[in-house]
């Protein structure tokens, strides 16, 4: 009896620091932006309490194309889903059935998630420009001359461009999530199913997928927020432009807080995003729930 | 072992509490000599415009000439510099002095009751040191609130090689701006680079238009809400700007391509015209690569019947150091901007370079930058500046303006809507 009284307050003690800290570090901030986008604010003055009305101004009027910079993001998400995702699973798949410099491919594939962005952005900045850029200049001397782009200067290609650096970044994260997660699947399940003649692509699909979907779903959030919040790679990229053709609601908040010095108005979008992620998090598990049948012993 | 085990776990967590508590407080300053005081400008180590060399040999001879005085300079890259003081303002976490553009800029700083009035500073004599209507951009209400150091003006910078190996006349006028223009396309040499991906280089293309077309008086009148934006004269400077994009006058993919690469082109030889600030002839006379020789410096082209003159130009002082209201040592910190704003202001007409707004008349220079005298020559008898359009406005007027030259660059607006829609600022 005593031992189950001290746990609990061994228990409260361990996690009030942590939970202290996720409370003024995360909530409380964000309760403040929420008080702040009732405001009409530029951020160093008097702000002036103006209710709803950002909101309303945000996403009922649409000014500045909140619209198109949302539907950015989400392009984003999808192509972060569909395509990322799935790469990650190949190289993963590959990676854990034992190939040669397993240890080798590993690191290198993840070492642009620990590279700096602004490394990475400069990086791909130098790969797109029209004048010198590594893009460009491969382009010609194959012979394909005629497909060389303003890469990041052309406003219909420009969103294009953004996304595969953006994609490539974080493979390697989901790889390694993959890589880790199909190792723990018992290696006699297996070996059964290759006695019994079955071929790699079949033991992917019966055995590899259903036993790894609860890390799935964990890359699947992963994504999505990082893709609905994505900010510092656009920004280096191209601003948000050209033209706005590669805005997503960070950077529109970005500028509009600290360029337009709207303070009230910029916080009201981060409570949208804010909102956004919290929704389609809620969203993403419930669609999983209905796949995820290792937890409930269906099997 | 249950009791050590316990004991040395709190010996360990009460040393690390103590050593998080002891280290937050480190911040404060001891209490003896030398006074600290923060500087935050975009003057970063491997800018080599002239401004940035003469404010670093300002700092360097502050350490002799002001005893006592210990400056911290922080120096962040120009777009971002923007961010960072305005959250620093907003944070109250501002330094002691700033840098700061006056006009648009600086004004909701001092709405905001954040920047010290520098006048009772400078009553001891350096009042009479400073050039008349030096800091006029920073005075509201009557009172100072920044000191300038030198003065700004866009030029056109002209690569007499390029002309010259295509036989074709650096422009005048317009209309041989666009033969220029034409001429060189057809050789495969980008006729203007612009560093677009910024947004305020190309506008610099628009407000010099406006000049030639509606007159620098119209354009501040305009500026300052007094005036409709809604007039052909301003519609026209758009429409030129739009008809030079239409006629490939900018280096293609210009929208992506950011201020220090914009430049980059010029300095390396592969763009025949630059229009910059005069900052940037430091940055020509620096280059390796020798071409300050080939370099020609000509007045924004002219417009057959524009209403501005021949001596009218972009430009003018904006570029100041602030005090901040919540510095702790005001008088101090004032007189560390005063310093070097006087020092930056020599130190620049020793090297030649630049526009000082202090009196450096006992200056001898040491060199001349020739493309700074070129300059001298054109502006000797200037008759009206116009500020650039991003600093005279404020906050959202700035990034509208600037987002609807963007349009114009990327031909998504028509010169009607551009008037229309800058009209709507003053409204």
């Amino acid at each position: 009896m005593n031992k189950v009284l001290s746990d609990k307050k061994v228990i409260f003690l361990f996690m009030f620091p942590a939970a202290l800290i996720f409370i003024f570090i995360v909530i409380v901030p964000i309760i403040r932006s929420g008080y702040y986008s009732s405001l009409k604010w530029d951020g160093i003055g008097d702000g002036k309490f103006i209710g709803f009305e950002n909101y309303i101004k945000l996403l009922i009027e649409n000014k500045n194309s909140f619209y198109q910079a949302i539907k950015n993001s989400i392009f984003l998400a999808v192509f972060s889903v569909f395509i990322q995702l799935p790469i990650a699973f190949l190289f993963a798949r590959i990676l854990a059935s034992g190939v040669k410099g397993e240890g080798f491919f590993r690191t290198v594939y993840f070492i642009p998630v620990i590279v700096s962005t602004v490394v990475i952005g400069q990086m791909w900045l130098k790969i797109y420009n029209p004048q010198y850029g590594l893009l460009n200049i491969l382009l010609e001397n194959i012979g394909l001359g005629s497909s060389r782009q303003q890469w990041l200067g052309n406003k219909d290609i420009a969103l294009g461009a953004v996304f595969i650096p953006l994609l490539w970044q974080y493979v390697g994260y989901h790889i390694l999530l993959f890589y880790a997660a199909i190792k723990t699947i018992p290696q006699e399940l297996i070996e059964a199913a290759k006695i019994d003649g079955a071929t790699q692509g079949r033991i992917t699909l019966s055995i590899v997928i259903p036993y790894i979907i609860p890390i799935m779903e964990i890359c699947v959030i992963l994504a999505v927020i990082g893709s609905l919040k994505t900010f510092d790679l656009i920004y280096i990229l191209t601003r948000g432009g050209p033209l706005h053709s590669t805005e997503v609601p960070t950077t529109i908040m970005f500028n509009t807080i600290f360029h337009r010095m709207s303070y009230g108005y910029g916080s009201a979008m981060a409570i949208f995003i804010i909102v956004e992620c919290l929704i389609l998090t809620v969203a993403i598990k419930k669609i999983f729930n209905r796949f995820n049948f290792t937890t409930k012993g269906d099997l | 072992m249950q009791i050590m085990k316990k004991s040395l776990a709190l010996l360990l967590f009460s040393v690390l509490a103590v050593s998080t508590i002891v280290a937050s407080g480190q911040n404060e300053s001891t209490s003896d000599e030398p006074t600290t005081v923060s500087v935050w400008t975009l003057f970063t180590e491997t800018m080599d415009d002239a401004n940035a060399v003469a404010f670093r040999k300002a700092l360097e001879s502050a350490k002799t000439d002001l005893p006592g005085i210990v400056i911290e300079h922080d120096a962040t890259e120009n777009e971002a510099y923007k961010t960072k003081i305005k959250t620093a303002m907003a944070a109250d976490d501002a330094p002691d002095v700033f840098f700061a553009w006056g006009a648009g800029f600086v004004k909701p700083f001092i709405d905001a009751g954040k920047v010290v009035a520098l006048d009772k500073y400078l009553t001891d004599g350096t009042a009479d040191r400073i050039k008349g209507g030096a800091n006029t951009n920073f005075i509201f209400g009557g009172d100072t609130y920044g000191l300038t150091f030198s003065q700004w003006v866009a030029s056109l910078y002209c690569n007499k090689e390029l002309f010259d190996a295509y036989n074709v006349k650096i422009p005048d006028t317009y209309d041989e701006l666009l033969t220029a223009v034409k001429v060189l396309n057809e050789n495969g040499v980008i006729p203007i680079t612009v560093g677009e991906k910024d947004k305020w280089p190309g506008m610099f293309w628009q407000n010099a238009f406006a000049i030639k077309t509606a007159g620098a008086d119209m354009s501040n009148s305009a500026l300052a809400g007094n005036d409709s934006f809604n007039t052909p004269d301003f519609t026209e400077s758009a429409k030129l700007l739009s008809d030079l994009v239409a006629a490939g006058g900018f280096v293609e993919g210009a929208l992506g391509l950011d201020y220090n690469e914009g430049g980059a082109l010029f300095l390396e030889g592969q763009a025949a015209m630059y229009y910059m600030g005069n900052w940037f002839a430091g940055d020509i006379a620096s280059h390796e690569s020798g071409i300050i020789d080939h370099v020609v410096v000509k007045r924004f082209p002219t417009i057959a019947d524009g209403k501005g003159d021949l001596n009218q130009f972009l430009g003018g002082s904006i570029d100041g150091l602030c005090v901040s209201e919540m510095s702790k040592n005001k008088e101090t910190a004032a007189t560390v901007a005063k310093y070097l704003m006087e020092q930056v202001s020599r130190n620049l007409a020793v090297a030649g370079e630049g526009l000082p707004t202090w009196k450096t008349d006992d200056i001898v220079s040491e060199k001349t930058n020739p493309i700074i005298s070129q300059i001298k020559d054109l502006i000797a008898d200037s008759t009206g500046y116009v500020l650039a359009w991003d600093t005279f406005l404020s906050g959202a007027d700035a990034d509208d303006h600037k987002n609807y030259v963007a349009e114009l660059f990327g031909q998504t607006i028509t010169p009607a809507e551009f008037a229309t829609k800058m009209q709507e600022m003053n409204e």
